[in-house]
């Protein structure tokens, strides 16, 4: 194989290493080369951060996208925690604040119906030809020796490209989930990981409330498809390849059920 | 933490069947440097995984496991009565030469090989067994492992268990671990470590081998149960599949339409 870009084989590389570590290896990789540490810092994402608004009370999440140097924007509030040293900071226009104000206010509602707990935050900024944004929610439940413990980080990033009477979507949603348990009889058991999914679609706009409609139904089926596949890949494949790799049933029995089952199939065949 | 260090962590956490894959992303990474450094990373990723490698002429896969290195580097195989070299960053085997196992447990180690191997047939479709003396011939190692790659599907997996004998007093302590990799449009990762210390009623390798069947059996269903616990529990505790209502969010209703008279006239 010629000798790949650096950048993409980080990325192939933060694919195949433990995802529970994906945020230290980040790291080591950018400390290995520091030229892939801008790019690789937008593209991976990692966990949320929580932080807590000082005007509202209210907690956010934090992602590059609301972050000016050290500095992290609430979308409750509209202000930079702490503030921004130098100048105001990066905020949206006054018109995609107002959608990124009722987006926000719309999806602490779908947080509410859907997670029942957890944080979320969405942030909006310019671009040409209309706007982009991300969507975030948070949740953890605590450790249980019956159930475990577990931690879900959706992050939606999105552009919303103005057509007319109509905008142009494109999504990209990670869910990040980590689950884990440990008791006596199983011993340690980690099951962490990512999926990453992408759609696009055009969707009519009457008026600017119509791109928080049409954001939150698109996020809303996304994350209802992945949290299904989730559940596939994460209790359905996984365990199906611990399987494949040790039969609880001896395979001599295996064998004969299959056999078993070969002539059965073939006698009605024949029949037939 | 150092480079070596670092590119030592990523070589540990390689999942089942992609070292040569984390490899080649490495050296793109560092830009092509000479990677001899990693030696001692690969040595220690084959002796804890229990790499499998075939004997030059041999068809049977024996284990690379820190109980069957030999002073001088090379590693034996008892059931073939072979020692040989071992290139660690190749994983390849060469110069191969007769080796007779030296140990005052000899005989139990080849009746345990034989009975290891008849329960192992019967629970693993495709693994490798090993039995060596170990600790100044005060104990013997058992170690089996059992991998499943399929790149075209974008997963891999290694099921491995060890575990030390004390023959002079029976007693028999181990680990199991399991280590499952799916990768397609995604990165998610099974590990699980489990300790275990059964007890056994003699150190004949029937007895032996009867226990380790039944620690592993018991092993497997208790994580399959934990799959279920986990689905059940801390998975639906985290997202419902829809709300309680079962019905999807009317969008409309729940800010746009507001915004919408918010700003009014803002038609475009």
């Amino acid at each position: 194989m010629a000798s790949e870009d650096p950048f993409d084989s980080a990325l192939d590389l933060l694919r195949r290493l433990n995802p529970a570590d994906t945020a230290k290896n980040v790291e080591a990789i950018c400390a290995l080369n520091p030229s892939l540490t801008e790019d690789l810092l937008e593209s991976v994402d990692v966990p949320l951060a929580v932080k807590k608004c000082s005007r509202t009370g209210r907690e956010f999440l934090c992602c590059d996208y609301n972050r000016d140097g050290d500095s992290w924007r609430s979308p409750w509030s509209n202000q930079f925690e702490p503030p921004v040293e130098d100048g105001e900071g990066v905020v949206p226009s006054e018109r995609v604040r107002k959608i990124e104000v009722a987006a926000n206010e719309a999806f602490d509602t779908y947080r509410e119906l859907y997670y029942e707990g957890g944080i979320s935050s969405v942030y909006l900024w310019d671009v040409d030809d209309g706007f982009a944004g991300c969507v975030l929610l948070k949740k953890t439940v605590a450790p249980s020796v019956k159930s475990g413990s577990g931690a879900w980080d959706s992050i939606h990033v999105f552009e919303a490209l103005d057509r007319p009477r109509a905008a142009h979507y494109k999504l990209t949603s990670t869910i990040i989930l980590n689950l884990g348990m440990k008791a006596d009889a199983l011993g340690k058991m980690d099951l962490a990981g990512n999926l990453v999914r992408q759609v696009e679609q055009d969707a009519a706009v009457e008026h600017d409330g119509s791109h928080v409609a049409n954001i939150g139904r698109m996020v809303e089926d996304m994350e209802i498809k992945m949290r299904n596949q989730l559940q596939e890949v994460y209790f359905g494949k996984a365990k199906d390849v611990v399987g494949d790799l040790r039969s609880l049933q001896p395979l001599s029995e295996t064998n004969r059920d299959r056999e078993t089952q070969r002539e059965m199939i073939s006698n009605m065949t024949n029949r037939g | 933490m150092g480079n070596l260090e670092t590119l030592g962590s990523f070589i540990e956490s390689a999942p089942p069947g992609e070292l040569p894959n984390v490899t080649t992303a490495i050296k793109s990474i560092v830009g092509d440097k000479p990677l001899s450094d990693l030696q001692p990373a690969f040595e220690k990723y084959n002796e804890e995984q229990f790499t499998t490698v075939k004997l030059p002429g041999g068809s049977q896969s024996v284990v690379i496991s820190p109980y069957n290195k030999l002073d001088d580097g090379r590693y034996f195989d008892v059931e073939s009565s072979t020692s040989f070299v071992f290139d660690h960053s190749t994983q390849k085997a060469s110069n191969a030469q007769s080796y007779v196992l030296d140990s005052s447990n000899a005989d139990l180690i080849k009746s345990l090989l034989k009975s290891f191997k008849t329960y192992v047939d019967e629970h693993y479709p495709d693994s490798s067994i090993g039995v060596y003396p170990t600790d100044n011939d005060s104990k013997v190692a058992v170690v089996l492992v059992s991998s499943k790659y399929s790149p075209n599907n974008f997963w891999g997996g290694r099921y491995r268990s060890s575990y030390l004998l004390t023959p002079s007093s029976s007693s028999l302590t181990g680990t199991i671990y399991v280590d499952v990799h799916y990768y397609e449009d995604g990165n998610v990762r099974l590990l699980t470590e489990k300790s275990v210390s059964p007890s056994t009623s003699s150190s004949s390798a029937a007895d032996i081998v009867k226990t380790i069947r039944q620690t592993e059996q018991k092993y497997q269903e208790e994580l399959n149960r934990a799959f279920v616990s986990m689905s059940e529990g801390a998975f639906k505790g985290l997202r419902r599949q829809l709300p309680v209502t079962r019905q999807k969010i009317e969008w409309d209703r729940v800010g746009g339409y507001r915004i919408g008279q918010d700003i009014g006239g803002a038609k475009r």
